[in-house]
């Protein structure tokens, strides 16, 4: 375990300096990620100024819910790029290179390619924080949720790196994945950026039970913020994380046996 | 001596589904079909290499060349069969195997594309386990032997395709493996880099004991380095053995062209007589062209034979080019 995280961290490090090799679009990208990130908040924070809260939740409550979110997706894809972009793997029979090495295929996938979303991270942050010290101020929420919104955006980093490998096994069988992943983590995540009550019932159902990325931060955000639900959501949320990595690293070791490669 | 790769009746199908046929939601109905083609790229393959053989592994195009070093190396399962390197399994033990293997791909990198190549080796010696002391020995020897030193520090993607597939063959031999793959290894080198990259591999199969196996389009790297070969083709084991016997048994005939000081004078019935073990292929003006089967008469003897149609002025003999004896096979 231990040699696995610092095997880890030098091809993260090594993947670093590769992407500084091109530094211009290396910072650009950073630039641009947080611009449109920001401008996406900008505009539910139109809406909600405008109408004061939406469903019963304010403003200040919808930026906890999005930038957690916003914080659990940049940790996600800062540690395990490109296992979203597995197609590319698949596709092109790069999997192999990676298949030759005596350390583990994830480790040696997630360590490629590595981005880190500064851009996400600060708006997370920034939004956060503003959206937090409202709350505390008007005596909604305590000191102590500090501590259980990083609980919850650390439980929520490792759904949605969940759900991205468990979409990402599907392509050993089916190559082609963008569709599928455009439904699993693009559309799903989209929709939890907003209070999934706005939601009718049967779309509900499908964020919280199949799945199920409502819990990286609405059903956790019920108990810290609003005290609505009693404690045991915040180990329910972290024990469907744990149940959905653990299905997750099945359904991929799995996967990588029926890999098959590409003719050359 | 114990075989250091045994590979028993070993076989893969690839199973696709079929297309369904069109019409609107193609794509998704095709997801859907219960209908697959089954496709076997590998079928009932048995041999067996012994530590520090070179052995030359070639087939056309489809063959099921890939599919088998893929097989070997642990990253295709089989459908049925076993595999063992060095009594491993490597579909079980994928991490283990991939210490005692080397792999090179000639098509494509395994260095880090942006980095110097020293950064790949140091990861690479991280991945393995290789200490920092035996890691320096190693780079050193290799950079000796490959002759690294020029383009050390130097990002991959600036590199030369001879160089670079130096760099790569070092980087699979910087683990010190038993076992060496190579794919295609000379692709797309001119002569110089050809020739160069063809010594190095001779000198670590010979010095370095290591037992490689070599897949190739270029039959002069299979002429020059291999001491066997194993052919396969559509999926199935064509031939194995020395390149001699491969000759052998194609039996492509040594082309004898004689000049003689007359036009030689040909009894028509000698032509038929001796058919199996000459023939005559062509005369024009004062050359005479035969074809010679080594097997059934020797070359002096068949030097004899062509003495009695006259006076000979000057002989030309070409041995069949390895070339046309693979494509006779395939």
């Amino acid at each position: 375990m231990m040699s696995g995280l610092r095997m880890y961290g030098l091809l993260f490090r090594a993947s670093i300096r590769s992407r500084m090799q091109y530094r211009f679009n290396f910072w650009f990208s950073s630039v641009m990620s947080a611009v449109i990130s920001i401008v996406e908040f900008l505009m539910l924070a139109v809406i909600l100024l405008k109408f004061g809260h939406i469903k019963g939740w304010s403003l200040a409550e919808a930026g906890w819910l999005y930038s957690v979110l916003s914080l659990s997706r940049a940790i996600y894809r800062t540690v395990a790029n490109d296992v979203h972009n597995i197609e590319s793997y698949l596709v092109s029979g790069d999997l192999d290179g990676l298949l030759l090495r005596p350390i583990p295929v994830l480790t040696a996938l997630m360590s490629r390619n590595v981005s880190i979303r500064f851009g996400e991270v600060f708006q997370g942050i920034a939004v956060l924080v503003v959206s937090m010290s409202a709350l505390i101020r008007e005596g909604q929420i305590g000191w102590l949720s500090i501590p259980l919104t990083v609980f919850v955006i650390i439980s929520g980093a490792l759904l949605l790196f969940s759900v991205g490998l468990l979409t990402a096994s599907a392509g050993f069988w089916l190559t082609r994945i963008t569709e599928l992943q455009n439904i699993t983590e693009d559309a799903a995540r989209t929709a939890v950026q907003y209070p999934v009550s706005i939601y009718p019932r049967w779309l509900q159902g499908i964020l919280v039970g199949i799945i199920p990325v409502g819990f990286a931060n609405y059903m956790p955000g019920l108990f810290v913020l609003r005290g609505d639900t009693g404690w045991w959501m915040l180990p329910l949320t972290a024990g469907i994380a744990a149940a959905l990595f653990t299905l997750a690293l099945f359904v991929w070791r799995f996967g990588i046996s029926r890999y098959q490669s590409t003719g050359s | 001596m114990k075989p250091m790769i045994t590979v028993h009746q070993l076989s893969k199908s690839f199973r696709s589904p079929l297309p369904a046929p069109e019409g609107p939601f193609r794509g998704l109905r095709t997801l859907m079909s219960r209908q697959y083609t089954e496709k076997e790229a590998v079928r009932g393959v048995n041999f067996s290499i012994a530590p520090g053989e070179f052995v030359g592994y070639i087939g056309p195009n489809g063959a099921g060349k890939s599919t088998t070093i893929k097989m070997l190396a642990g990253i295709l399962h089989p459908t049925s069969g076993e595999v063992r390197i060095d009594g491993l399994n490597p579909h079980r033990d994928r991490r283990q195997v991939a210490r005692r293997l080397g792999v090179l791909f000639g098509q494509r990198t395994q260095l880090w594309w942006d980095l110097p190549v020293r950064d790949s080796y140091d990861i690479l010696a991280a991945m393995y386990g290789i200490d920092a002391e035996r890691k320096d020995a190693r780079i050193n020897e290799l950079a000796d032997l490959l002759q690294l030193g020029e383009f050390m520090d130097t990002p991959v993607r600036k590199l030369s395709l001879g160089q670079r597939m130096r760099a790569d063959l070092a980087a699979a031999l910087l683990h010190d493996p038993d076992v060496l793959f190579l794919d295609e290894p000379t692709i797309g080198l001119d002569v110089v880099a050809k020739r160069s990259i063809r010594e190095y591999l001779h000198s670590i199969n010979i010095e370095l004991g290591k037992t490689v196996l070599l897949t190739t389009h270029d039959m002069d790297d299979i002429e020059q380095l291999c001491s066997r070969v194993i052919v396969i083709n559509r999926g199935t084991l064509g031939f194995d053995g020395t390149i001699d016997e491969l000759r052998r048994r194609i039996g492509l005939p040594t082309l004898i062209r004689v000049t003689y000081r007359q036009a030689p004078v040909l009894p028509s019935a000698e032509i038929n007589e001796n058919a199996t073990s000459l023939r005559l292929a062509e005369v024009d003006g004062r050359t005479l062209t035969a074809e010679c089967n080594r097997e059934a008469i020797s070359a002096m003897e068949a030097l004899r034979l062509l003495e009695q149609y006259g006076d000979i002025e000057d002989v030309h003999m070409e041995e069949p080019h390895f070339e046309d004896v693979i494509h006779t096979l395939y």
